[in-house]
């Protein structure tokens, strides 16, 4: 639109004033006409400079959700590792806990006592403190007693080797409950416990 | 000039036009898209790209008074592979190349030996599977999917993953497991493969326990199956199920069980029920019933084991339940333990019925102590006979007779009492005065030894001690509210008489507890044969409770049909064996002073 007025305003300028002479009035009227070609040329040099910062801009934006999407993805991947491995974990955890389980109950720790020669009493005999009595009648425990261990089923230790097992073989077998005789196989078998030097042991109190 | 300015005018129009229609139609196209066919479009795009998962909810574990799992809930997978595939041709496998170790060769494996390592692995052999391929392709020769195992562990699992057959894929099953096997089984119940409750706790208290699956979906890569970042949508989360907390000790309940076991197989007994129950508050700390189901494996007992005798099957409780007549008699003022009678050995009451004792004796002057020692049938009857027929039976009611426990067990029997006084002929209203003529849970027969060693208050039965929801609220609740049924006095001297019967009794020798006052009474119980008639068995039974002198533990023991043994010398050994147990596991201080004489006869 700024093409306009540049027409039309010279033809006004020199209606307003008498025709001078061409040779004289051509310097004075030159400086009058140049502003119109120095704009246009003043306007173009910003607009390339806001061209280059767009499409620069959108570039860049273009490349770095490139980047984020390649380490995202990549992330997915690494993710995707580690919930498997956590998956890995869990079921390893499972197995233990399921293992650990089997070997807390009842059943399992009764055949142990038993493999090992323990016998219960049924007679218990109380010392009451305050005056020295004593409470019940001390009776020897009877040895004798049937094996326990089918009597109450519990088909989650089928197959799990007692304690008296483990040591004799050192290794555990293998499979499910394996890992269960490595403890007490790591340790020597201490069937007799050292007989204390000086009567029974005091704790050392100052 | 009006070229050049009405030009511009036009265009601008034409393009305002056009840029309005254009806006408009995909205005309508946006509409229709995101708002009219929303529902029908997300659903589509969803099934094309995305897979859904289940988020499997936890069923919730039962545990004994201590925290001790009883039964818990783990993944178990189930093994299916596709017959259609299996068939298709033998499997190709890399293996290292023997020429050359760092190469591999591809290999084929033929279908059998395929089977076999897959056999080994499941634990079947290679020829069952390949009958499941050929019965289902012979079912449908395009058939895609069926199960090699079920419910396989995660060792199953790993080693199956490990073979790395193409065509067996296994699938996540929640599954239940029993650590503790076949302690409390009875009571804990077990599932079905499907994951329905089938019996005990696990089915009456599926609602507490019972937890529900959600659902989530994700996009996934195309080939390796790897979930796309913030693709994941639950659309419903899952629910863990609460726990079950229970007033059973799992260790005494392990003892119990043994002890119960080992008496009914050297008795060649049929089956036995052994109940220990606080006598102060009612709460169940073992129930045995032998044979025990391991809920682990419900098919190793036959179907009627498999559940809890001592709240569904009742019985003819027989001579324990002279016990309670004889509370009815003094608390109505009637008697009292020295009360004299002369107990012939055969009584015909003036309405026609006909008592006999169980062995042979000249009139005996009996005081009521005395006919509790010696279980006369006569005497008991001579007493009985004091109190109306109505006031009998409404005692049997106060003491929990003819209605299930507040257990609320799964089939818990009520007990027949045969609708009362009007059902009874004339011979069961003398009968049931010595507990024959009516039939009782050893639930109940335990109840009523409660209420007497409680001063006469009769306490809730107890087995639940609540639901704990994930949230860790607490419900169920027991009630700790107790009920009078006779008088405090009434059950003390009820309580000396069974003290005199233990310490009298012609088992006193077999079920002492050395230190410890007991007071307890056997019964020797005859059968219903279902046909009118009585099996030539018996019903033996011990229940008591301990230390009499302030009563801590009610036992009740019931063995049936002992065959080796058929009399309650069979149950006393176990009597004795489980309360001396619990005296000895609950650190009870063994009582002072003996038992106060009460004279038998007179």
């Amino acid at each position: 639109m700024s093409a306009l007025p540049a027409q039309t305003r010279p033809p006004r300028a020199r209606a307003a004033q008498p025709r001078p002479d061409r040779r004289t009035t051509s310097a004075a009227a030159e400086p009058r006409l140049r502003p119109a070609p120095d704009r246009a040329l003043g306007r173009a040099k910003p607009r390339l400079v806001y061209a280059i910062v767009a499409v620069g801009s959108i570039g860049v934006i273009a490349i770095a959700q490139l980047l984020l999407s390649i380490a995202m993805t990549q992330g997915a991947y690494e993710l995707d590792g580690y919930q498997i491995r956590q998956a890995q974990l869990a079921r390893d955890e499972a197995k233990l806990s399921e293992d650990l389980d089997g070997v807390e109950s009842p059943q399992f720790l009764a055949a142990n006592a038993e493999a090992l020669g323990m016998v219960p009493n049924s007679d218990p005999v109380y010392l009451r403190l305050s005056d020295g009595a004593v409470l019940g009648v001390p009776t020897a425990a009877d040895g004798g007693a049937v094996a326990s261990g089918p009597l109450v089923p519990n088909s989650l230790i089928d197959g799990v080797p007692l304690v008296t097992e483990q040591q004799a073989a050192q290794t555990p077998s293998g499979g499910q409950g394996a890992g269960i005789g490595a403890a007490p196989a790591a340790e020597p078998a201490a069937t007799t416990p050292p007989a204390p030097a000086e009567g029974l042991p005091t704790p050392a109190t100052h | 000039m009006d070229r050049v300015s009405r030009h511009p005018m036009r265009r601008i129009l034409l393009a305002a036009v056009l840029l309005v229609a254009m806006v408009g139609v995909f205005v309508v196209r946006l509409v229709d898209i995101q708002v009219v066919r929303a529902a029908e479009l997300n659903q589509e795009s969803t099934q094309v790209r995305s897979e859904t998962r289940t988020l499997y909810g936890t069923r919730g574990e039962i545990v004994d008074a201590n925290g001790t799992v009883l039964a818990d809930s783990v993944m178990r997978y189930d093994i299916a592979l596709s017959p259609k595939q299996a068939a298709s041709g033998p499997l190709v496998r890399e293996e290292p190349d023997p020429a050359d170790p760092a190469k591999t060769i591809d290999v084929d494996v033929p279908l059998d030996q395929v089977l076999a390592e897959l056999g080994a692995v499941i634990g079947k052999p290679a020829a069952q599977l390949q009958q499941l391929i050929d019965d289902s392709l012979a079912a449908d020769p395009d058939s895609d999917f069926a199960y090699a195992a079920k419910l396989v562990d995660t060792e199953t699992y790993e080693q199956v993953k490990k073979l790395d057959i193409p065509w067996v894929v296994p699938y996540e099953h929640p599954g239940r497991r029993y650590p503790n096997g076949a302690v409390a089984g009875n009571l804990i119940g077990f599932m079905g493969d499907d994951g329905d409750a089938l019996a005990g706790l696990e089915l009456s208290e599926d609602q507490c326990l019972a937890a529900e699956n959600g659902e989530s979906s994700f996009l996934h890569s195309l080939k390796d199956w790897v979930a796309i970042p913030g693709s994941e949508v639950v659309h419903k989360q899952a629910r863990d199920g609460g726990d079950l907390q229970l007033t059973i000790d799992s260790d005494l309940q392990w003892d119990v069980q043994r002890i119960a076991a080992a008496q009914v197989q050297a008795t060649g007994a049929q089956w036995a029920t052994v109940t220990v129950m606080e006598a102060k508050t009612g709460r169940l700390l073992a129930v045995a019933d032998v044979p025990t189901v391991d809920p682990n494996d419900p098919a190793g007992v036959a179907s009627d084991d498999r559940g809890s005798r001592s709240f569904t099957a009742p019985f003819e409780p027989g001579s324990t339940l002279k016990a309670l007549t004889a509370a009815s008699v003094i608390d109505a003022g009637k008697a009292d333990p020295l009360s004299q009678v002369v107990a012939p050995y055969r009584y015909l009451p003036p309405n026609g019925a006909d008592i006999n004792d169980s062995f042979f004796h000249d009139d005996t002057r009996y005081t009521l102590t005395g006919v509790l020692i010696d279980s006369s049938n006569t005497g008991m009857s001579l007493f009985g006979e004091r109190l109306t027929d109505e006031q009998r039976y409404q005692d049997f009611l106060d003491f929990g007779l003819g209605n299930p426990t507040e257990v609320g067990f799964p089939s818990e029997a009520s007990g027949d009492l045969h609708g009362g006084p009007d059902g009874w002929d004339n011979q069961t209203k003398y009968a049931t005065m010595f507990g024959q003529g009516l039939t009782t849970t050893a639930l109940q027969i335990a109840s009523v030894y409660q209420t007497i060693a409680n001063g006469g208050v009769r306490m809730p039965v107890t087995l639940v001690e609540g639901c704990r929801a994930p949230d860790g609220t607490v419900t169920e609740n027991p009630s700790t509210e107790g009920r009078q049924v006779i008088s405090e006095q009434a059950a003390d001297q009820t309580s000396q008489m069974l003290e005199r019967v233990y310490a009298d009794g012609w088992l006193s020798d077999v079920w002492q507890i050395p230190g410890y006052r007991v007071a307890a009474k056997t019964g020797t119980a005859q059968v219903p044969d279902g046909q009118g008639g009585y099996q030539s068995g018996y019903l033996v039974s011990v229940s008591g409770f301990a230390p009499a002198d302030d009563p801590e533990f009610v036992v009740s023991v019931s063995i049936m049909d002992p065959v080796k043994m058929n009399s309650s010398a069979a149950s006393a050994p176990v009597f004795q064996q489980v309360m001396s147990q619990v005296l000895k596991k609950y650190r009870t201080v063994p009582s002072g002073a003996p038992a106060p004489e009460l004279p038998a006869t007179w």
